[in-house]
């Protein structure tokens, strides 16, 4: 948010979000979450469609024009958002075959990854961050994709920006803030090797990573 | 036909450069993404109160603004002067407004 933003406008820069769905019935399994890690970013909004019709059809939408727009868009009045630490990180998504990422409860990480290297090496990096569910205790999913959508926002399909810094997108759900803890604060290989800045053998595809997370409560 | 209306409240010393940025900056933008340019408005600069400034575009309908929108965001000028606007700004409203089917401007 920008420095001095009304906390009234951040409320409704929120309940728009939420609200969304009600106008905009293409939309799936919106989530507003306040970010609780370090990096500088206040809110996150995640959500899905079913198709990139669907996505096309909340791009022509009055309620994102008239509403979302309002609070978002650079040359707005009533622009309460600032230029994200993330650069373009700032929107990201992927394409899956089905609600993979889906939780209706719990604590979601979100790591940010650009990868580098070669194919092999990304490859089995990004199998071992996808097999976290199978071995680690109140790890429900853990889905890895690469981040096709933030340079496609216009249709959700064709890429109109350059690649960006952000390659991969990984989500963890987790059941509780507890099991959360316990993770980060663990001794399984993934969560030292992010305690180490991804620094750790079998890491070295990683050339930046940022994390998120947040509460999740449909 | 419809009508995005920006209203910009600004310092009355700010109010020139306001409309300056507008017309050398803004309007050469949104005119090359595909906005319509449709007015211009300020209240005056000698009431001792604030300046609003009313600025309206227009666009066929919400596919043609998605693309219009489109084609500002990708436009490098746009982030420029919109920084500069948002600078002398010390408020105002963007709103979407639909002609009523008596209004001689629909």
């Amino acid at each position: 948010m920008s420095e001095g933003a009304a906390a009234e406008k951040e409320r409704a820069l929120e309940s728009a979000f939420r609200r969304c769905g009600d106008f905009i019935p293409e939309m799936l399994h919106s989530v507003v979450g306040k970010n609780l890690s370090d990096a500088r970013v206040q809110m996150v909004w995640e959500h899905a469609y079913e198709s990139p019709e669907a996505y096309q059809r909340y791009m022509v939408h009055p309620f994102h024009a008239n509403i979302l727009d309002r609070y978002l868009l650079n040359d707005c009045p009533e622009r309460i958002v600032a230029d994200s630490p993330l650069g373009d990180g700032t929107l990201v998504g992927y394409s899956c075959e089905g609600p993979v990422y889906f939780m209706d409860h719990g604590l979601r990480k979100v790591v940010l990854f650009g990868l580098e290297g070669t194919a092999e090496q990304q490859g089995s990096f990004v199998e071992a961050l996808r097999g976290l569910a199978t071995i680690q205790d109140g790890v429900t999913l853990s889905v890895v994709e690469p981040n096709t959508f933030g340079v496609a926002w216009f249709d959700g399909v064709t890429p109109i920006l350059p690649p960006s810094q952000w390659t991969h997108i990984w989500e963890l759900g987790f059941s509780s803030a507890e099991t959360y803890d316990a993770y980060q604060q663990g001794d399984s290989p993934l969560a030292r090797a992010e305690a180490s800045g991804w620094k750790e053998d079998g890491c070295d595809a990683v050339r930046q990573a940022v994390e998120l997370h947040y509460t999740v409560n449909l | 036909m419809a009508y995005v209306v920006d209203t910009a409240h600004v310092d009355p010393v700010d109010a020139q450069e306001y409309m300056r940025i507008l017309e050398t900056e803004a309007v050469p933008v949104m005119t090359a993404a595909g906005a319509g340019f449709v007015s211009c408005w300020g209240t005056s600069p000698e009431l001792g109160e604030e300046v609003w400034i009313e600025t309206v575009w227009s666009f066929a309908d919400h596919s043609e603004w998605n693309q219009i929108r489109k084609n500002m965001v990708l436009d490098p000028r746009w982030y420029q002067y919109s920084e500069k606007t948002a600078r002398l700004r010390t408020g105002g409203t963007r709103r979407f407004f639909y002609a009523a089917p008596f209004s001689p401007l629909a």
